[in-house]
């Protein structure tokens, strides 16, 4: 039985709206062991930089993810929020931009 | 080519390429790269035909690894592409710069399943630093610009640039600007040594722990006038092989787990461990719970994610090696654990007394090693072979030992001599490999008879896959499965074939002649060493044990 504590965190990533940034955030994240339970993705733009929420858990400290995404080459900054909540998944917020989710997507 | 004929993507790639110092390419063409094959009919860098695509992304390894300038190997889509993967990934687990260019289908055709389509730039993101899709010939300019910073900046790495064919055929005019940085670099800050200074100060057993990242960051003459000013036992990992400087009565060799008793047993003693470009492998650390147990760590280190990923640093200082490591020289009072450590050097001294009269692996190349000329470089292929070389043959220099370090990749040794060899044209190259691994990437004779590059292949045949053999016996109560070789082909006919001069030998009696006769050839050399196949590499620390439980018989 797996006996293993995992803790939640959400990560806000500032990126480059770049081809695949969301592709190569979410094999990185994978990899290294942390499980996505949710995320969000925006774009402004105006300045092309997107923001992407992460919701992650996994029993592994979160700088060794966080040390990870920030080598990729198009991401901006990697902070992890600490003033969300730890315990429920957070849910999408309403009424994101569907365009901008396109652009992170593509 | 005619001054009028307008530049294609396929010419501006090689102008790129010229600009950024590239003489040499390793590749095999096919239908998606076509008009970069045909734009390389009028370029002045030179291409290597291999005659596999994992052997021209090792060749273009061994060349990066060899020469410290970016290796560069070309693909066609599709099988071509992936046959680069290995290599890829055996550049991205040793940081070894590279960029691979592949040939992709048009456009157009792009996403429909088309003759020779695949996703390689989808499949690239989990093998290199960073790849490239290129969408429109007016990027395409920067984006080859933006591969080799991206393949040099910080921790090296692999870059792959996928090209449509169609961008390939598409005229352009280069505009000759290179590329803004892709980030936004912060110098980092002047480390905080004060932290390290104070661990040195009270450590009474402290070990300087050398990998790879030293001979990246070119940071030798520092480690080694670090090691020289403040007499540190030191060790090193395969990758930071020949580092240190190996005639130092403190340097203990190699450690982990087939490291040197003496080096592994100082490790597990020491009350302070300083890593440098080394980043706590699990062939290096064995349990990691029991690696140098009762040790704070200084960490030296380029790459952030390295701090505190297997073992917490006391004291992490990130940056640029040649800029910190002079920082923490100290004088330091540890005569006693110096004398110690110099001791147990002296006690746990190689043998190479063998009984009887074949021949013993680790005094051959003890002997190669003793006989090749200054600044020879060797590479290796993986298994017991690897590691024997890595033990008993020193090196003044990483880039004059090539090997696969963190990937294991079987194969890698004789292409990675081929691009060796023609990265350094006037020094020795020498593969050392096994009758395993040189069956992996064998094809590579055909590219050794073709540009009569000089490599002398030194080939331990156990007709075993040794190591996996020795695992067996030790850890699987000898139930040997799938590694018995005997039915190997006849290599010194193989070589023949290949115009490629050998010899083989079986008795310890024709072991010197037999390396002078190597050496002293003009063109490449094939020498088949038959060792017994019962013959293990010790020692040996075995799977989830401390470094100090390491077995030295079985």
């Amino acid at each position: 039985m797996n006996t293993l504590t995992l803790n939640n965190y959400t990560l806000i990533i500032m990126t480059d709206d770049k081809q695949v940034v969301l592709e190569r955030i979410l094999q990185v994240t994978r990899y290294r062991g942390y499980l996505i339970n949710g995320m969000t993705a925006k774009v402004n733009t105006g300045t092309n930089i997107a923001t992407i929420e992460l919701f992650v858990s996994s029993d592994r400290p979160i700088s060794l993810l966080t040390d990870q995404i920030n080598k990729l080459v198009d991401i901006k900054s990697v902070k992890v929020d600490n003033s969300a909540s730890q315990l429920a998944i957070p849910k999408p917020p309403q009424g994101t931009d569907s365009a901008g989710i396109r652009n992170v997507l593509r | 080519m005619t001054d009028s004929k307008p530049l294609t993507g396929g010419g501006l790639l090689f102008k790129v390429l010229e600009q950024h110092g590239v003489n040499h390419v390793f590749g095999y063409p096919g239908g998606a790269i076509m008009p970069i094959y045909d734009a390389l009919y009028d370029s002045e860098v030179q291409h290597f035909l291999c005659r596999h695509e994992q052997g021209a992304a090792f060749s273009a390894v061994g060349y990066a690894r060899a020469s410290g300038k970016v290796g560069v190997c070309m693909a066609t889509s599709g099988p071509g592409a992936t046959n680069l993967i290995t290599g890829l990934a055996d550049a991205l687990a040793d940081s070894i710069p590279l960029v691979a260019i592949t040939g992709q289908v048009p456009t157009a055709a792009m996403g429909s399943d088309a003759f020779q389509e695949i996703d390689i730039f989808g499949l690239s993101l989990a093998c290199t630093k960073h790849s490239f899709q290129v969408s429109h010939i007016d990027e395409l300019e920067k984006v080859l610009h933006q591969a080799f910073e991206i393949a040099l900046e910080g921790r090296q790495g692999p870059v792959l640039v996928d090209i449509p064919k169609d961008i390939q055929m598409a005229s352009i005019e280069q505009t000759f600007k290179t590329a803004s940085p892709l980030k936004n670099k912060v110098k980092l800050p002047l480390a905080d040594i004060s932290k390290a200074l104070d661990l040195l100060t009270h450590a009474k057993q402290p070990i300087l722990y050398v990998g790879g990242g030293v001979g990246m960051a070119n940071a030798i003459e520092e480690v080694r006038t670090f090691a020289s000013k403040t007499g540190l036992p030191s060790v090193s990992t395969l990758k930071g092989l020949g580092a240190l400087n190996t005639s130092d009565k403190n340097y203990l060799g190699m450690l982990g787990m087939h490291g040197t008793k003496a080096a592994n047993l100082a490790v597990h003693d020491c009350d302070l461990l300083i890593a440098v470009g080394a980043r706590f492998d699990d062939r290096v650390t064995g349990k990691l719970d029991q690696f140098a147990p009762d040790a704070k760590v200084i960490h030296f280190d380029i790459d952030i994610s390295e701090i505190n990923k297997r073992r917490i640093a006391d004291a992490p200082i990130l940056g640029d090696l040649k800029e910190n490591l002079p920082l923490l020289t100290l004088s330091l009072n540890i005569k006693n654990w110096q004398e110690k450590t110099q001791q147990m050097k002296r006690d746990c001294a190689w043998r190479y007394d063998h009984p009887g009269e074949q021949i013993f692996a680790p005094a051959v190349l003890k002997e190669v090693s003793d006989l090749m000329p200054e600044n020879t470089c060797v590479t290796t292929d993986v298994g017991q072979h690897q590691m024997w070389a890595a033990q008993h043959m020193s090196f003044d220099d990483p880039s004059n030992f090539l090997t696969s370090g963190s990937m294991g990749t079987m194969g890698f040794g004789l292409p990675a001599a081929i691009g060796a060899q023609i990265s350094r044209p006037h020094d020795t190259v020498i593969t050392v490999s096994g009758d395993g691994s040189i069956m992996m990437n064998v094809q590579e004779l055909a590219t050794i008879k073709r540009y009569q590059i000089p490599v002398k292949v030194v080939l331990i045949d156990n007709e075993k896959l040794g190591m996996v053999r020795q695992w067996q016996d030790l850890f699987f109560d000898g139930r040997l499965s799938e590694t018995d070789l005997a039915d190997n082909p006849d290599f010194i006919m193989l070589a023949t074939a290949f115009d490629i001069k050998a010899k083989l030998i079986t008795k310890k009696s024709e072991v010197t002649a037999a390396i002078n006769e190597m050496l002293d050839h003009d063109g490449p050399y094939l020498l088949q060493v038959k060792i017994d196949a019962k013959d293990n590499v010790w020692p040996l620390v075995p799977p989830n044990s401390a470094n100090n439980e390491m077995m030295e018989s079985a």
